[in-house]
């Protein structure tokens, strides 16, 4: 039997959260393998679907990355998302799922070490959590 | 004016046949929306009246609605036609057709909105039966507690049950509808038209604060109690795809839905009709799958794309060939929503849609 490990989404803006992951890397500083990175021009477009679909597929966590307010490429494309966002938890903790399973963060293009420790945080506290209840579940 | 009483001589639907028959010939409204029975049920469908003389099967107080009226209405004002038109609505209908303004589906610069202080509507099947047995059911409903059981779930939930949002009000509680109804107006634009057909104005009457804090108090307790047995209910993710087991993936629930708008529902385009090869490589990840795929998704989207606006009308319930009752679940989150939001649908055409409003500073945290 292998240890539980989480699967985590992460969607991140091309702009901010995505630069921020890159120079993550050319800096070669690690962050766990549990992440599933998702690009997207802007927090902005993530649909309520992207999230959703994520978690009844059986994601443990689902981060959301974007530029700091006043930041956004697209000028509000990130505080959207935090509206959005914050009406997707209240509806996925209604039906079983920790609010702690969906975080959103602003982590600008500059903070590549900043990017490292909230992966290596979520994906702790995800762990935490233990498996998603959408894991063992058969989804209709 | 603010406030008349109407006689009705033992025929409510007369004394409003009457009021709106007057803002015809007086031209102060070129036509009415308004539930009227048709020559062949005695089910009232929402007509569109533009000859006084032809109000005669109007029954908008009848305690049943086929839909909520909200999408007739806002087809009749998706834009500006020059020419007014007076729509008599329930509350959660009124409420609808102000979020459906709120998305440019309509404009209400040319209605007269006629709210109605509404005690719940039947099922469809209920209110025939229960029409064999009391044939004058519009009015034996506002005289008594003795039909408040049978209907919707969603009606003996409702705590929202007087009109809002309107420029008239006519209303039931505290009143014998066999003798009087109230009429108050409760805009300058109602004012103006109810001066205009020269009501005499009067005192509300006496009982009428009691009355309503009555069916308050009733409907209080079963929201309560609606709210209480939905989570109960539908409280992790497998209690919730036992309770929509059974859903055939119609949509007829958002096709009954006044607030779910949008002309191209992502469920009815490609996004979710999918190709083969992803069925076969779903049920290879998992073993097997359910066709109709995408059933608790379908629910769980729904919820997040309107339930900010839901008008807890119940009429996803209704239409369910499933019989599952999906507006308990939905008044339940959109309890939830709305609080979050610190948003009433319908209170307010001029209140922002919390979700196209952005702040840089928010009360919704970050994570």
């Amino acid at each position: 039997m292998s240890a539980y490990e989480p699967k985590i989404i992460v969607m991140v803006c091309n702009w901010c959260t995505y630069t921020a992951a890159d120079l993550a890397g050319t800096s070669r500083l690690a962050y766990p393998a549990n992440v599933r990175l998702v690009r997207l021009m802007c927090t902005g477009m993530i649909d309520v679907k992207y999230i959703l679909k994520a978690f009844l597929d059986g994601a443990d966590g689902v981060f959301i990355g974007g530029c700091h307010p006043g930041d956004c490429h697209y000028l509000n494309g990130n505080l959207k998302a935090r509206k959005r966002v914050a009406g997707v938890r209240k509806i996925v903790e209604q039906f079983g799922f920790e609010p702690e399973r969906l975080r959103l963060q602003w982590i600008g293009a500059s903070e590549g070490p900043e990017f490292q420790k909230n992966m290596a945080e979520f994906v702790e506290a995800v762990k935490t959590l233990g498996p998603s209840p959408a894991r063992d579940a058969v989804v209709l | 004016m603010t406030f008349a009483v109407l006689k009705t001589d033992g025929n409510p639907q007369a004394a409003i046949r009457s009021l709106l028959g007057s803002l015809l010939s007086a031209k102060l409204v070129d036509a009415v929306l308004v539930a009227s029975r048709t020559p062949y049920s005695a089910l009232p469908m929402p007509t569109l009246c533009s000859d006084a003389t032809r109000l005669e099967a109007a029954d908008p107080l009848a305690p049943v609605a086929p839909f909520n009226a909200a999408r007739q209405a806002a087809s009749l004002l998706r834009h500006d036609t020059g020419r007014r038109v007076a729509a008599v609505l329930r509350p959660c209908e009124l409420r609808a057709l102000v979020e459906l303004a709120k998305l440019h589906q309509c404009a209400l610069e040319n209605s007269l909105l006629i709210g109605i202080d509404c005690l719940g509507r039947m099922e469809n099947s209920v209110y025939l039966e229960t029409l064999k047995e009391t044939p004058d059911l519009t009015t034996a409903f506002y005289q008594s507690d003795g039909y408040r059981d049978r209907v919707t779930a969603a009606c003996r939930a409702c705590t929202a049950f007087q009109p809002a949002a309107a420029d008239l009000a006519i209303r039931v509680l505290g009143h014998d509808p066999a003798e009087d109804i109230g009429l108050e107006a409760l805009t300058e634009k109602g004012r103006r038209l109810v001066s205009a057909i020269g009501v005499a104005s009067a005192q509300p009457p006496e009982n009428r604060e009691a009355a309503s804090a009555a069916a308050l108090e009733w409907r209080r307790q079963g929201r309560e109690a609606l709210l209480r047995n939905a989570a109960d209910q539908t409280g992790s993710l497998t209690k919730l795809q036992k309770y929509f087991a059974t859903c055939l993936n119609c949509y007829n629930c958002r096709v009954a839905c006044p607030v779910c708008y949008c002309r191209e529902c992502v469920f009815g385009t490609d996004v979710f009709a999918h190709p083969p090869e992803v069925l076969l490589r779903r049920a290879a990840k998992r073993g097997v799958v359910k066709l109709p795929t995408d059933t608790t998704m379908f629910h769980l989207t729904r919820m997040a794309h309107m339930s900010h606006a839901c008008v807890a009308c119940g009429h996803c319930t209704s239409v369910c060939p499933s019989h599952i009752p999906v507006a308990d679940v939905f008044i339940k989150v959109a309890s939830e929503t709305q609080a979050l939001y610190s948003y009433e649908p319908g209170r307010d055409v001029n209140e922002p849609i919390p979700l196209l409003v952005f702040e840089e500073e928010s009360k919704e945290k970050a994570r």
